[in-house]
C-alpha cells in the first residue's frame, strides 16, 4: 500500500530516543524508597545492558557477573544492527542531539583526528580492568550522565524549587499561593527528589557531564565520535553487523548526506562506515536521488578499517598492563584510608573497586544520604565509589536500597536481617569533645539513636565536676564493639557543631577479617 | 495569654510582615485549676473499644473539638519501627482518635511528626500512615513537616530555653490533642506526653538533650495540649526510646487520658514503677504550674 505521505523513517528513530530518554527518567525518579521496602522497578537496567561495564567489571571479577547478561543481548542486536543503540536509545545521545540547537558547532563536523581516541581508551580500559585499575566508569556514558544527574543536577532541582516556593510562601499575597502551592505539591509527588541532598564532589560531577556537552560545539556528538569507549565497544562489533547503510556509487555532488551525519560517518565517496554510523537515517531523506539505503547483507563483505596507529593502541594497552602496578607502591596498598566505609554487603575493597562501575546508584537511592562518591580515600582507581561520610548522613538501619539498586553486584544484595548483621565500621567517642566527658553536660542523643536492639552505644553514670565547678552526676557513652555495626547515625545527630564527638572508621568491617577489633573476636568474620 | 495576638503576629512573621519574633507570654490563666485534675485510665484487647472508653469519663471527643477546629493529632512516629515494638505510638489509638475528632466535626485533621529516622520510612513502618490510608475523609491530612513552617517563638517563661522553632500548625491549632507512646529513653529514663511535643520542634534538636526536663517544661508553656492520650497499649521497658527487641516490650493494653498534661505523664511513670519525681520533666513542669504531678491529687477513674 502506497501512502503519499509515509511517515520517514527517522521519525521511528526519534519516537524510539524520545521513549528511552522517557523510561530513562522515569527509572532515574523511582530510584528512591517508596513506601515499600524493596524496589519494584529495574531501576539499574540501564547500566545492566552496558556490555562495556559488564566487560569491564567482569574483568575484573575474573567471571562473567550474571547481573549484567542483558548487555548480551545489546551486542547481539549490535551484531545485527550495528551501532543503533547510539542512535536510537543511548539517552546521553538523545540529550546531546537535543541540545544541539542550543550550542550549534562551530568546527567542519569532518574532523577525524580524534576518531581513534576512543579504541585507544577502550583497550587502555579494559587491559586495566583485567590488572586492576578499573575506570571504565569514569568514561561510561551513563555512569556520567546518571552521576551528573543524581550528585548535582537533582539536589540543585530541589533547591531551586524550595528557594522560589519559599519565597512565594512567605512574601507573595494568598491568591499566588493558591496557584502555586498546588504546583509545588505536584511537583514534590512527581519529580521533585524528596529531600535536600548533599554530595562531595557534585561540582566535578556536574563539570564532567557539562563538558560532554560542550564538546559539542566542537562537532556534533563529538563525544560518541571520540571518545565514548562504549561507542567503541559497539564499534568493534559493528564491524561485523549485517545492517549496513549504502550509498549509490553514483551521484552528483550535493554531499548532503555528508553535511547531515551526526557521527560524520560518511567519507568523501559516500562510503557509510558501519564504525560511526548510529543508524539514525536522516541521510536517507537528504539524499536528492534516494540513492541512500540500509539492508541486510551478507557477511563475507570488506570489513571497515578502524584507521588506528598501532603504536598508539599497542601503547595504551601497555599503559593498561603496567599502570596498575605502580597502584601497589602508594601507602594506600598497605593501609587503606580509615574513613573508606563502605556500604553494607560490599565485597572485599579490591573485588568492590573492581566491580563498582561509579553509577552512582546507590548514592541516589541512600535514604540516610550517607554514601557519598569518593574522591581519593580509594585511591585513583576508587574516585566515584560510594562511601559512607557518617557526618553528613548515614545508613539507615531497616534499609536494604543500596544492594538492589546496584548494577553489578558490588554491593551484594542483602536481605533485611542480613542487613543488620553486616558491620561496615565502628564507632568511637573524642573525650576532649565529648559533652558528658569534656564539660559534664548530659547529652548522649547518640545513645538515643542507636539503632541495634541492644544497643552498642552504652553509658555510665558518672559524677564529674562540670565546667561551673558543680558536682553533677551525668552519662557518659561508651561503645560496645561486638554490637556496633558502623551505621554512622551516632555521629550525624551528634549535636557538637562542627566535628561530631563520636566518629566511625572502618575499622572492625566484617568484609575484612584483617581489620577486626579485639573485643569483637571471630564473630562476624568469614569462614 | 493572649491567644488572639499570639497567632496575629504568627501569621504577620509567616507572611513576612513582621520582624519581630512571636512572643508567647503566659499569664494567670495557666494557674493550675483548684478542682483535682481527672484522669481516665482503661484497659482492653479491643484497642478501638479502648480509646472510646478512655474519652467518655473525660466528656468524649466533642469536649475538645468543636465544630469547624483546626485539630492536631500528635503521636509519635520518631522511629523506623513496628508496632509492635512499641516505639512509636499504635496505629489504632491514632485511627480512633482521628476518626473521633472528624466525628466531632472538626474543620481539618493534622496528623504529623517530625521524625529521627527517615520521614517515609517512620510513616510506613508505624503503621500509622496504613491505618489512617482507610478513613476516606478529606478533613484529615497526614503529611511530613514542611520546612518552610517553622517559626520562631519566644519562650518568656522558658528557665532554660528562650526561642525555640516551632510548627506552624502545632502553634495555630485550636485543639491540640498530644498521643504519646509512653517508653523507656535513656537520658529522660521515660518519654511520655511532654517529650512527645519536641516533635513539633525544627533546628538541631540534639541541643534540647543539655537540661531536658527544663526544656521539655519549657515547651510545654506554648505547646499546651487540651487532651493528652498516653498509648501504653505496650510499652518499652529498654533500649529506648526505639528499641527493637521485642524481649524489651510488655503489653499492658492500657490508654490513659487526661486534661491535664502533667498529671497524664506522673500516671503514665507509675506503669514502669518509677514515681513521678523520679521524671525530671514532669518536676520541672509542674514548678512551672502547668499541671499536677501528686498522685493524691489527681482523680483518676477507671474506664
Amino acid at each position: 500500500m502506497k501512502n503519499k505521505k509515509k511517515i520517514p523513517l527517522y521519525y521511528w528513530r526519534r519516537l524510539s530516543q524520545l521513549a528511552c530518554l522517557a523510561l530513562f527518567f522515569f527509572l532515574f525518579i523511582r530510584t528512591d524508597y517508596s513506601g515499600s521496602d524493596t524496589i519494584e522497578y529495574a531501576v539499574n537496567i540501564l547500566f545492566r545492558i552496558d556490555p562495556l561495564l559488564a566487560l569491564s567489571a567482569s574483568l575484573a571479577a575474573g567471571f562473567f557477573i550474571l547481573l549484567m547478561l542483558p548487555a548480551v543481548a545489546t551486542v547481539l542486536l549490535t551484531l545485527i544492527l550495528g551501532r543503533f543503540f547510539c542512535g536510537w536509545i543511548c539517552p546521553m545521545g538523545t540529550l546531546l542531539d537535543g541540545c544541539r540547537t542550543m550550542a550549534p558547532h562551530t568546527g567542519t563536523g569532518k574532523e577525524r583526528r580524534y576518531r581513534p581516541l576512543k579504541f585507544y581508551l577502550l583497550g587502555f580500559l579494559l587491559v586495566g580492568a583485567w590488572f586492576g585499575l578499573p575506570m571504565a566508569g569514569y568514561f561510561d556514558p551513563f555512569s556520567i550522565l546518571v552521576r551528573g544527574l543524581a550528585l548535582a543536577v537533582d539536589p540543585a532541582l530541589h533547591a531551586m524549587a524550595t528557594t522560589f516556593f519559599t519565597y512565594t510562601y512567605q512574601e507573595a499575597p494568598a491568591w499566588v499561593n493558591g496557584v502555586t502551592e498546588p504546583v509545588y505539591a505536584f511537583l514534590k509527588a512527581t519529580i521533585l527528589p524528596f529531600s535536600q541532598k548533599y554530595y562531595d564532589l557534585a561540582m566535578l560531577s556536574l563539570g564532567i557531564l557539562l563538558l560532554v556537552f560542550l564538546l559539542e560545539r566542537v562537532e556534533r556528538r563529538f563525544f560518541c565520535r571520540n571518545i565514548c569507549p562504549l561507542g567503541a565497544l559497539f564499534a568493534v562489533t559493528a564491524r561485523f553487523s549485517l545492517l549496513r547503510g549504502k550509498a549509490g556509487a553514483s551521484c552528483g555532488k550535493c554531499r548532503n548526506c555528508r553535511e547531515v551525519c551526526r557521527m560524520g560517518a560518511i567519507d568523501e565517496e559516500r562510503n557509510i562506515s558501519p564504525l560511526d554510523c548510529n543508524l539514525c537515517l536522516d541521510c536517507i531523506h537528504q539524499c536528492p536521488g534516494n540513492k541512500i539505503s540500509f539492508q541486510f547483507s551478507r557477511l563475507s563483505q570488506g570489513r571497515a578499517a578502524f584507521a588506528l596507529s598501532r603504536r598508539n593502541f599497542v601503547g595504551s594497552l601497555a599503559l593498561g598492563a603496567l599502570l596498575p602496578f605502580f597502584l601497589k607502591s602508594r601507602t594506600l596498598a598497605r593501609q587503606s584510608d580509615e574513613f573508606l566505609i563502605r556500604p553494607p554487603g560490599a565485597l572485599p575493597e579490591e573485588e568492590f573497586v573492581g566491580r563498582c562501575v561509579r553509577c552512582g546508584e546507590c548514592m541516589k537511592v541512600c535514604i540516610g544520604n550517607g554514601l557519598q562518591p569518593a574522591f581519593l580515600q580509594g585511591g585513583l582507581e576508587g574516585m566515584f565509589s560510594p562511601i559512607l561520610k557518617a557526618r553528613t548522613g548515614y545508613c539507615e538501619y531497616n534499609c536494604t536500597l543500596c544492594g538492589q539498586v546496584c548494577p553489578s553486584g558490588a554491593i551484594r544484595k542483602l536481605g533485611a536481617e542480613e542487613k543488620k548483621k553486616q558491620k561496615i565500621g565502628n564507632a568511637s567517642f573524642d573525650r576532649d569533645r565529648c559533652l558528658p566527658y569534656a564539660k559534664g553536660i548530659p547529652c548522649i542523643v547518640c545513645e538515643e539513636h542507636c539503632p541495634t536492639p541492644d544497643k552498642a552505644i552504652k553509658f555510665r553514670e558518672v559524677a564529674v565536676e562540670n565546667s561551673r565547678g558543680e558536682k553533677v552526676t551525668v552519662k557518659q557513652p561508651y561503645l560496645m564493639d561486638a554490637l556496633c555495626i558502623g551505621c554512622g547515625i551516632c555521629e550525624t545527630k551528634c549535636p557538637l557543631p562542627g566535628a561530631s564527638a563520636v566518629m566511625v572508621t572502618s575499622g572492625g568491617e566484617s568484609r575484612n577479617p584483617a581489620k577486626a577489633l579485639p573485643d569483637t573476636g571471630t564473630a562476624w568474620q568469614v569462614i | 495569654m493572649d491567644r488572639r495576638e499570639f497567632l496575629r503576629q504568627v501569621a504577620l512573621w509567616s507572611a513576612g510582615l513582621s520582624v519581630g519574633v512571636p512572643h508567647f507570654t503566659i499569664g494567670e490563666a495557666l494557674a493550675a485549676d483548684d478542682r483535682l485534675p481527672l484522669l481516665a485510665h482503661a484497659t482492653g484487647k479491643n484497642y478501638r473499644d479502648l480509646v472510646d472508653r478512655v474519652l467518655s469519663p473525660l466528656g468524649g471527643m466533642e469536649k475538645f473539638v468543636r465544630p469547624s477546629d483546626k485539630v492536631v493529632v500528635k503521636p509519635n512516629i520518631g522511629w523506623d519501627r513496628n508496632p509492635a515494638q512499641a516505639a512509636n505510638t499504635h496505629p489504632q489509638v491514632v485511627r480512633v482518635l482521628v476518626e473521633r475528632a472528624l466525628d466531632a466535626g472538626a474543620g481539618e485533621v493534622l496528623v504529623f511528626d517530625r521524625t529521627c529516622n527517615e520521614e517515609r520510612r517512620c510513616y510506613v513502618n508505624s503503621g500509622i500512615q496504613e491505618a489512617l490510608a482507610g478513613i476516606k475523609d478529606k478533613r484529615l491530612k497526614l503529611f511530613h513537616p514542611d520546612e518552610r513552617k517553622y517559626i520562631p517563638v519566644d519562650i518568656e517563661r522558658g528557665k532554660a530555653v528562650r526561642r525555640l522553632d516551632i510548627y506552624r500548625d502545632a502553634l495555630e491549632a485550636d485543639s491540640y490533642i498530644n498521643v504519646p507512646v509512653a517508653k523507656h529513653h535513656g537520658l529522660s529514663r521515660l518519654t511520655m506526653g511532654l517529650k512527645n511535643s519536641m516533635g513539633v520542634l525544627g533546628g538541631t534538636r540534639g541541643a534540647m538533650h543539655h537540661n531536658l526536663g527544663q526544656k521539655l517544661a519549657d515547651l510545654a508553656t506554648v505547646i499546651r495540649p487540651r487532651l493528652t492520650v498516653i498509648d501504653a497499649t505496650r510499652i518499652l521497658l529498654a533500649n529506648g526510646p526505639q528499641g527493637g527487641n521485642l524481649d524489651d516490650v510488655r503489653v499492658l493494653d492500657t490508654v490513659i487520658a487526661s486534661v491535664d498534661p502533667v498529671a497524664a505523664d506522673a500516671y503514665a511513670t507509675t506503669l514502669f514503677g518509677l514515681k513521678p519525681e523520679e521524671i525530671e520533666s514532669t518536676v520541672a513542669a509542674y514548678k512551672l504550674g502547668l499541671g499536677e504531678m501528686d498522685l493524691k491529687k489527681i482523680r483518676v477513674v477507671q474506664a
